[in-house]
């Protein structure tokens, strides 16, 4: 294949001569065949890998001793993320007064959703690196809503957050908002 | 008057180098491959920015379906299950034959409670692939057995790391109670199995 065969043609009448073997073999298939083989086997052992994103839990308190004292967050300084059903988040930055159907707002997982508002939040919290993210799924939530809010933890640089569930007054406004 | 052209002679390169750097390599990819196995259920994990690969460390997987069954799937190495399998079967008072423990090495994945294990490594093992547990392992407050096989696992070897495989669509309640678990037995780091998806540019 590579090499190209020059046919010797020499004076007629001469002496047959017992053709000379050439002892080189063509490699050259045998190492395409290799190379496709190996790209096969090297993007499988890549490729079969998947991602992960890595989860750490607060440890559970033994008792009630060793329970933390309740922390005050400042308002301003967190948001409440509520995942809902049909891949609805609700958000508010309110108390237990102050809550209602007009401070609980929604909005979507996009980009201009969720992640701006986190942005936003971020930008008016008096303490900045106070500021926490309180991440409150729902019964109805999925389990793709809660990997997502994390991809926006990762994205949006928010280290401070927690998963946690809803307040009973919370939970009535998402009922009523939702039409449960 | 013919000009005398110079005898053309083939280019030939030597290929055999090559061909010894190629089956080296070959060879290589060959015994490092690992063929995913088929799962027993289809799970599609949500996607996520995390461009962190699924690390080598002996590993343990979890894996929740659309329906909210938990399957467990246990560290690879041979021995080492074959001490969890009898750890288990103590705190449960199951006992098991040589020829479950057999088939309890080789096991993908195990989908039903403790006291079915028995008659689910006693089938053959194309029907064990194609067994859909109806029930998955038990996973609540009352019956904690999924959490049981972790921490049995984690009592044969303290190196585990777990792995979560949840579908796009398996239910929060049920991952939470599954998280809930892990915290009651003090495990509290482990990842979670996503998908590739382009960070944001911004």
């Amino acid at each position: 294949m590579a090499q190209v065969q020059v046919q010797d043609k020499s004076a007629k009448g001469g002496k047959v001569r017992s053709k000379k073997n050439n002892p080189a073999v063509d490699m050259t298939p045998m190492v395409d065949l290799n190379f496709l083989l190996l790209m096969f086997f090297m993007f499988t052992s890549t490729f079969s890998k998947p991602n992960v994103m890595d989860l750490g839990l607060p440890a559970k308190p033994k008792d009630e001793t060793q329970k933390p004292p309740p922390t005050e967050i400042d308002l301003s300084n967190s948001i409440t993320l509520l995942l809902g059903k049909d891949n609805r988040v609700f958000w508010h930055q309110q108390d237990q007064a102050g809550l209602n159907d007009q401070t609980m707002i929604e909005t979507n997982l996009d980009r201009e959703g969720i992640r701006e508002i986190i942005k936003q939040a971020k930008a008016r919290a008096k303490k900045k690196d106070l500021f926490t993210v309180i991440i409150k799924p729902t019964d109805d939530a999925v389990y793709k809503n809660f990997v997502d809010i994390l991809d926006e933890m990762a994205i949006t640089q928010s280290e401070r957050y927690g998963v946690t569930d809803l307040k009973p007054y919370e939970k009535a406004v998402y009922d009523k908002k939702v039409g449960n | 008057m013919a000009r005398i052209k110079p005898k053309r002679h083939g280019v030939v390169t030597d290929m055999t180098a090559m061909c010894d750097v190629t089956f080296l390599l070959l060879t290589f990819f060959i015994m490092t491959t690992q063929f995913k196995k088929p799962d027993v259920e289809q799970i599609k994990p949500p996607s996520s920015i995390s461009e962190k690969l699924l690390p080598d460390a002996s590993l343990m997987t979890i894996n929740a379906t659309p329906d909210g069954k938990f399957y467990f799937q246990p560290v690879e190495n041979a021995t080492e299950r074959l001490e969890l399998l009898e750890k288990m079967g103590k705190k449960y008072n199951v006992t098991f034959d040589n020829k479950q423990k057999a088939a309890f090495q080789k096991v993908q994945s195990i989908g039903v409670p403790m006291n079915q294990l028995r008659s689910y490594l006693d089938l053959p093992e194309d029907e064990q692939k194609n067994y859909k547990s109806p029930t998955g392992i038990p996973m609540d407050s009352t019956n904690k057995q999924l959490t049981d096989w972790v921490e049995q696992s984690l009592s044969v070897n303290a190196d585990y790391k777990l792995a979560i495989k949840g579908d796009v669509t398996t239910e929060y309640p049920k991952v939470k109670s599954l998280f809930e678990g892990l915290r009651d037995i003090d495990f509290l780091k482990f990842w979670l199995i996503t998908s590739q998806e382009g960070k944001p540019n911004e």
